[in-house]
């Protein structure tokens, strides 16, 4: 049990420094690194919890993107900065890149190196499962992230109380 | 004369800040509301059609219902989230302390000559950006290494070519083969416990997740022509990569 918290527990700190990675990638003030390093942790720290209860990566992705776009809204009052300078970086480590990958080798492979029929329905079951997939953790993300705005029907944070 | 003069500038000054916001990574949501905080100050109203490439505004002002129209051309993207973050502020700014036009534009002429950070601690903290992916996949320590190094070297010939200014996705293409191969270096030798990890996270610093995220930000508030726009520039960048990563693959005959 321990030894299973502590590998989520490490596998989310390089979440958090992921986050951090293209935070500076994104040229992000330097104000937001910890929060971002934070959001990044929590996030990570969520999905991989869930997984690790064998629920869906879709749903996992929702819910910790959701956390990084309900807790954006105190954290942009307190360190004066819009929230998508902070939450986008936040939700980069979830991104499919993986399915996204493994959806075009599958095509690829599809298409230019497997003759036999057998093989090519694999690939088939790959393209569409690794595709969809890659497309639902996309939308789970972008909703997490515009979450607040979604909820509150406000245009900006700024008008909503703390 | 003096209100078209004055319209004009405006209209300058609110293409300006819309073409800032846009090639910094905003969403299409984003860049509407900030001109229209600015343009409520300057006591005009602004309507506009924008795009990845091209923004047409027009501003009419409230009093006398004079109106101006202006196209820009946008420069090529590059994404900078202290740009957001700074015209924000200064849109709030604005309307709390109601800055004239001039104010308003020095404001944003000290502000577009922020400096980014440097090169090298960019280099770095993508590298640890790779290896923490390789982390989250599941690999060891030595995968962690080879991520890392090979996130570096991808990312440096990235900025190399993005300087001599080919086809953005010829950048990326050459950029994901580099990283690649080094990562298949070490599936070919088999280092560590998943090597396989550290291939597939190795290209993953070149995932468009700005432009994927703003894409469905964008249908989501139903600026649908702009969402599509993206989703297809985030697939074409994808495709590079994969291409990129397909060729390492057929080098080192890995399957």
């Amino acid at each position: 049990m321990i030894e299973t918290i502590l590998n989520i527990l490490e596998i989310s700190i390089w979440a958090g420094i992921a986050a951090v990675g293209f935070g500076i990638l994104f040229n992000i003030p330097k104000k937001a690194i910890l929060t971002v390093f934070l959001l990044g942790f929590g996030a990570g720290f969520i999905k991989t919890f869930l997984l690790d209860f064998q629920i869906n990566i879709v749903l996992a992705s929702l819910v910790a993107a959701s956390f990084v776009g309900l807790l954006s809204i105190p954290l942009a009052h307190s360190i004066h900065q819009p929230p998508v300078v902070f939450s986008i970086p936040a939700v980069i480590p979830m991104i499919p890149g993986f399915y996204a990958y493994e959806t075009v080798l599958s095509i690829m492979s599809f298409t230019f190196l497997e003759k036999d029929d057998a093989k090519r329905l694999v690939f088939m079951d790959a393209i569409f499962s690794n595709g969809f997939t890659m497309l639902f953790i996309l939308i789970s993300l972008s909703i997490g992230v515009s979450l607040p705005l979604l909820l509150l029907r406000k245009d900006t944070v700024k008008k909503i109380e703390n | 004369m003096d209100t078209t003069n004055r319209l004009k500038q405006v209209a300058d000054l609110l293409l300006e800040i819309s073409s800032l916001l846009m090639v910094s990574g905003a969403n299409t949501n984003r860049v509407d509301l900030n001109i229209d905080r600015f343009a409520s100050v300057l006591n005009c109203e602004s309507f506009s059609l924008i795009s990845q490439k091209t923004i047409i505004l027009t501003v009419v002002d409230i009093k006398t219902g004079e109106n101006y129209t202006k196209v820009k051309n946008l420069p090529s993207h590059k994404i900078d989230f202290t740009i957001l973050s700074l015209i924000s502020k200064a849109s709030w700014n604005a309307i709390e302390e109601g800055w004239s036009l001039s104010n308003i534009r020095d404001e944003i002429n000290r502000l577009k000559n922020q400096k980014r950070y440097p090169r090298i601690v960019v280099l770095i903290a993508v590298s640890f950006a790779g290896a923490g992916f390789c982390k989250i996949f599941g690999g060891d320590y030595l995968n962690l290494l080879i991520a890392f190094v090979s996130t570096f070297c991808g990312l440096l010939i990235l900025q190399e070519t993005h300087k001599k200014l080919f086809n953005v996705y010829i950048n990326v293409f050459l950029a994901s083969l580099t990283a690649s191969t080094i990562a298949s270096l070490g599936v070919y030798f088999n280092l560590g416990t998943q090597p396989e990890a550290a291939l597939a996270t190795s290209i993953l610093f070149l995932v468009p997740g700005v432009a994927l995220i703003n894409s469905f930000s964008d249908l989501l508030d139903k600026n649908v022509l702009n969402g599509m726009v993206r989703f297809a520039n985030g697939v074409m960048t994808v495709l590079a990569m994969a291409l990129g990563l397909f060729i390492a693959m057929l080098i080192f005959e890995l399957k």
